[in-house]
């Protein structure tokens, strides 16, 4: 039994053209080992010559491509013909296509941002509330680097369908302060103040120029708007410098920022309240009927 | 917080180019422009400590002295491992690496179908080099440079430094700092109609440094033709000083080399 066993299985072995397959292994190794070689060689060629994102799109097109050829040529050397492998990959892909729509949506989504290109990589992006530096756009999906430095996989289909704010795109951008000051103060002097502090801050551009708008009466400040045009990449710093600065001056100044409080008045055509000053509280719960009766 | 006038006696004018040397434990403090600034060289380290003071009208020379005492230790220290055994130090100017927007504090008209000529003083980088190579350490610039930006929308354009000027049409009136470089700008107005000057780009990466005798700076002199629009125009570099600086040496070359063997340029947005 065990003697027929091993008969049927070194017949079985000896019947495989072992020299075919491993000719075909070796066509598939070789293939990664060039398709990784040629892509590190793009990649280092164009790291000087193009930006992140383009480096990485021709790398990773370059590495495809390589491998595709050598997969071919093992699949030819293993004895398969291309026709019926294409065949079946294409009654393949139909049955992939409906059993993982989610991928299949996710890749084509991925084709569309290629194209679109509404980002790059090294952008800051802002998605669903997600902020943060875009680190590689793969087939499926798209990875952030939040500023506090989680790393966030985001699908290529949620990019497509959603609002995508890139922070990046353009090199000056311009940020709003909202400034409340008390209804006592004179206006046009705290405009002139904050327009000079806007000169004199080197992160603050020049041109285009800030402004101040008056946005509101609010319950407790007259609401400024103080815009000025910073550096895309000196946001953070320009922000928090600015706001430092504005306290300063404001408070050197004398000039008041209110916090939120309420003032109960009557009007002017209305009777004063009337104002009763009362003993402690012992001392009038003892002559309260109500105290008496419950007590 | 401005040295005494005593102090400032005893200190000697500091140079552009030429080679210091310091032993260990020895500093060299510069005063000039808006900074100041400390190298100290230690037995194994450069160390570079700066520091930003209102500009001093009436201070016209660079200080410089070398002391054998420790700069304040709370000041922020920028530290170097020595390149070499090299005592030696020199101070290179540099112009900035933004193009400049030049921004006259009363705008200028010139007549149609003439010309003038402006000095315009720009602001300087200093580079520092250490060592018998000259290893380079860290650039200041010797005042705090504003930002502006110049382009049709906020979504095309460039970053530039921004510089108000007197744009003066005399040669002699031009403050002669060792701390700012005189560039010479010629602009011929070829429209039949005025040119008002409110601002125009200056590519001060293009423009190279050259010394004269008495330690001022001069750039090539830049020609401006404003032919048709006031958005374009062309722009040339000389290959020559002005007569007026005088023998000069070069002392820093242009931070770039310009396109197109580069003496013309067509500028969009030139003036403003």
């Amino acid at each position: 039994m065990i003697e027929q066993f091993e008969n049927s299985l070194m017949q079985f072995v000896g019947a495989i053209a072992w020299s075919k397959w491993i000719s075909t292994l070796f066509l598939l190794i070789l293939g990664i080992l060039l398709a990784s070689f040629a892509a590190r060689g793009v990649s280092r060629f164009m790291e000087e010559r193009a930006s992140r994102h383009h480096t990485v799109m021709v790398r990773r097109l370059v590495f495809y491509i390589v491998l595709a050829i050598f997969f071919v040529a093992a699949l030819r050397e293993a004895g398969f013909s291309l026709d019926v492998v294409l065949g079946a990959a294409g009654i393949l892909t139909v049955a992939i296509g409906f059993a993982s729509q989610t991928s299949a949506s996710n890749m084509i989504s991925g084709l569309f941002l290629l194209v679109e290109k509404p980002f790059e990589i090294g952008n800051f992006i802002e998605v669903e509330g997600t902020i943060g530096e875009v680190v590689a756009i793969d087939m499926l999906s798209v990875k952030l680097r939040t500023p506090d430095n989680l790393y966030v996989r985001i699908p290529n289909e949620t990019l497509i369908k959603t609002r995508v704010v890139n922070r990046s795109r353009f090199p000056i951008r311009r940020m709003d302060l909202t400034v409340g000051i008390a209804y006592a103060e004179d206006l046009e002097r705290v405009e002139n103040l904050l327009l000079e502090l806007a000169r004199q801050n080197s992160v603050s551009l020049e041109e285009p120029k800030a402004f101040v708008l008056v946005t509101g009466f609010g319950p407790s400040s007259v609401d400024l708007q103080f815009s000025f045009w910073v550096p895309a990449n000196r946001v953070l710093e320009g922000r928090s410098q600015m706001m430092v600065a504005i306290k300063k001056a404001l408070d050197e100044e004398g000039i008041e920022i209110p916090f939120p409080h309420t003032s109960i008045y009557a009007g002017s055509h209305s009777e004063p309240f009337r104002v009763e000053l009362l003993r402690p509280e012992t001392s009038t719960k003892k002559g309260d009927p109500d105290a008496d009766q419950n007590g | 917080m401005t040295t005494s006038l005593e102090t400032q006696q005893t200190m000697q004018d500091g140079q552009w180019g030429i080679h210091y040397t310091l032993e260990p434990g020895q500093t060299q403090y510069h005063e000039l422009s808006h900074t100041r600034v400390w190298v100290t060289l230690l037995e194994q380290e450069w160390q570079i400590r700066s520091q930003r003071v209102p500009e001093d009208d009436n201070q016209k020379r660079w200080l410089q002295r070398v002391t054998d005492t420790l700069p304040d230790a709370e000041m922020d220290v920028q530290r170097f491992v020595r390149p070499d055994n090299g005592n030696q130090l020199r101070y290179l100017p540099a112009m900035s690496s933004l193009a400049t927007v030049i921004r006259p504090h009363q705008p200028l008209t010139i007549a149609a179908n003439s010309e003038c000529m402006i000095y315009v003083g720009t602001l300087l980088w200093m580079r520092i080099q250490v060592g018998n190579k000259g290893a380079h350490l860290v650039e200041l610039p010797l005042a705090d440079p504003s930002l502006t930006w110049v382009g049709r929308t906020t979504m095309e354009g460039e970053l530039c430094y921004s510089a108000a000027t007197y744009a003066r049409l005399v040669l002699d009136a031009v403050p002669k700092r060792p701390w700012r470089a005189i560039t010479p700008v010629r602009i011929v107005n070829e429209r039949p109609q005025p040119l008002l000057l409110e601002r125009f780009n200056l590519p001060t990466p293009l423009l190279s440094l050259h010394g004269d005798e008495k330690g001022q700076l001069w750039t090539p002199g830049v020609t401006v033709v404003c032919e048709t629009d006031m958005n374009s125009a062309r722009l040339r570099i000389d290959h020559r000083l002005i007569a007026e600086a005088g023998h000069c040496e070069l002392v820093a070359p242009a931070r770039e080399q310009s396109a197109r063997g580069g003496l013309v340029r067509a500028y969009d947005r030139i003036f403003g």
